[in-house]
């Protein structure tokens, strides 16, 4: 077992010095060597049940990380990890240190290529279009408490907005508009246990829709 | 021998409706839940100081340790609020509709912590 690890770890090392050439085995090597295993799971489904479980996580689930994230954005945070959520994970008291391990070129192409191939069925492609969308727009600063715990941007670039849930100020490079509405429609199968609270049943399809297009356009 | 299983019968009968209920009670840690759900924006201590509340957030969470103010609301207050959000009692929809989120049971123990974190019983009725 273990000299097959260690070919594997061989070749995955072989595979990185290829210039240019991204390939997802050699991500998931990676992304095993790098410790990234440590605070995130990338096989689903959803395992948090508690707030115990959601509370032991150190970093936030990757097993549905290609239907959610753009592989461009992707690959170029993996090298520089700006924050994304204000408070550190989990925290309400303390604030993100900014700490994210960071990845060389080569390794990130490789570990972006990874997590791209890791997606859900519970999302529906080619559904929500990005769009200045005046409804999503009213839902998502007046009539829903949204911007109460999201950052985002206003007039003349003002950063807006509350600090708890993850920014979304460049949502619109960062994350797949299907995924944002998928999240909304079926919470329970990314995010089970979660300080957001549960919009089924008091958002319709359409103004989920309406709000993920909305979000989906943030620069 | 027939009424010793009747009783039997009865004994198992009732211990089977009252371990659901008082199991359930038992599970919920209130203080958890409010950190979790309210501390975002009510703050930890329930002060009205979350994070969420930077300068250019609307309107001021309810302070719950606020007795004056948190005696103006009925538990049924609380809980319609909790449950259906701000507007539900002409307040601000910043206050989020929690009903599809937390169990009523969630609910009806955080209207008890709140009574503790303000020493005050509320509004009748
Ligand atoms: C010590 C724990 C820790 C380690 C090790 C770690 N991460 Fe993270 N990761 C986090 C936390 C915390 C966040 C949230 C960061 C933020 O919001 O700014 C995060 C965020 C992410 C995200 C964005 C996820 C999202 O939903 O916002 C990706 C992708 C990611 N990490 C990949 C990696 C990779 C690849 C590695 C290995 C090189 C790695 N992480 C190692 C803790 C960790
Ligand atoms: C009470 C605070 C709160 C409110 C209100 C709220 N959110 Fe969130 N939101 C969060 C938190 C916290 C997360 C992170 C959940 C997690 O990863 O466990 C989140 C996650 C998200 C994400 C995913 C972001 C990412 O990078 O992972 C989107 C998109 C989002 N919310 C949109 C919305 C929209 C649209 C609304 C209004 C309809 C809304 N939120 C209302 C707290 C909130
Ligand atoms: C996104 C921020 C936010 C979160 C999270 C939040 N609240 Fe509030 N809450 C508010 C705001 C803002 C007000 C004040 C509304 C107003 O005065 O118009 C408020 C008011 C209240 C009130 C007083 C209502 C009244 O009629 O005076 C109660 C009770 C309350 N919240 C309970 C809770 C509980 C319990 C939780 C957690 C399950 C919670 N809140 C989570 C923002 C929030």
């Amino acid at each position: 077992m273990k000299r097959i690890s260690a070919l594997a770890v061989a070749l995955a090392i072989a595979l990185w010095a290829l210039p240019g050439h991204a390939d997802p085995a050699a991500g998931e090597a990676a992304f095993k060597a790098s410790d990234c295993t440590a605070c995130h799971y990338t096989d689903g489904p959803a395992k948090e049940k508690t707030i115990d479980d959601q509370l032991a996580k150190k970093g936030p689930e990757l097993w549905y990380a290609g239907s959610k994230f753009q592989k461009e954005w992707l690959q170029a945070w993996l090298q520089d990890p700006a924050p994304i959520r204000q408070m550190k994970f989990n925290s309400v008291t303390e604030a993100n240190p900014g700490d994210h391990p960071k990845l060389a070129a080569a390794d990130a192409a490789n570990v972006s290529d990874f997590l791209m191939g890791l997606t859900s069925d519970a999302v529906e492609a080619g559904v929500v279009k990005p769009k200045k969308n005046a409804k999503g727009r009213l839902i998502f600063t007046k009539k829903m408490p949204c911007s109460g715990c999201h950052q985002y941007e206003g007039r003349k670039k003002k950063l807006m907005g509350g600090r708890s849930g993850p920014s979304l100020v460049g949502v619109g490079k960062r994350l797949n508009p299907d995924w944002i509405y998928a999240y909304l429609l079926t919470p329970e199968i990314f995010k089970p246990v979660k300080a957001m609270p549960v919009f089924v049943g008091l958002l319709s399809e359409k103004d989920m829709k309406n709000v993920a297009s909305y979000v989906a356009n943030f620069k | 021998m027939m009424a010793k299983y009747t009783i039997f019968a009865a004994l198992v009968v009732i211990l089977g409706l009252a371990a659901p209920a008082a199991g359930q009670a038992q599970d919920i840690d209130v203080e958890k839940v409010f950190k979790f759900y309210c501390a975002q924006c009510h703050g930890v201590g329930g002060k009205g100081d979350g994070p969420n509340v930077t300068e250019n957030f609307p309107v001021s969470p309810r302070n719950f340790t606020n007795p004056e103010e948190m005696n103006k609301l009925t538990n049924a207050d609380i809980k319609n609020v909790v449950m259906d959000g701000g507007p539900a009692m002409s307040k601000s929809p910043m206050m989020p509709p929690w009903g599809k989120t937390l169990s009523e049971a969630e609910v009806d123990a955080l209207i008890g912590y709140l009574r503790v974190l303000c020493n005050c019983k509320g509004k009748e009725g």
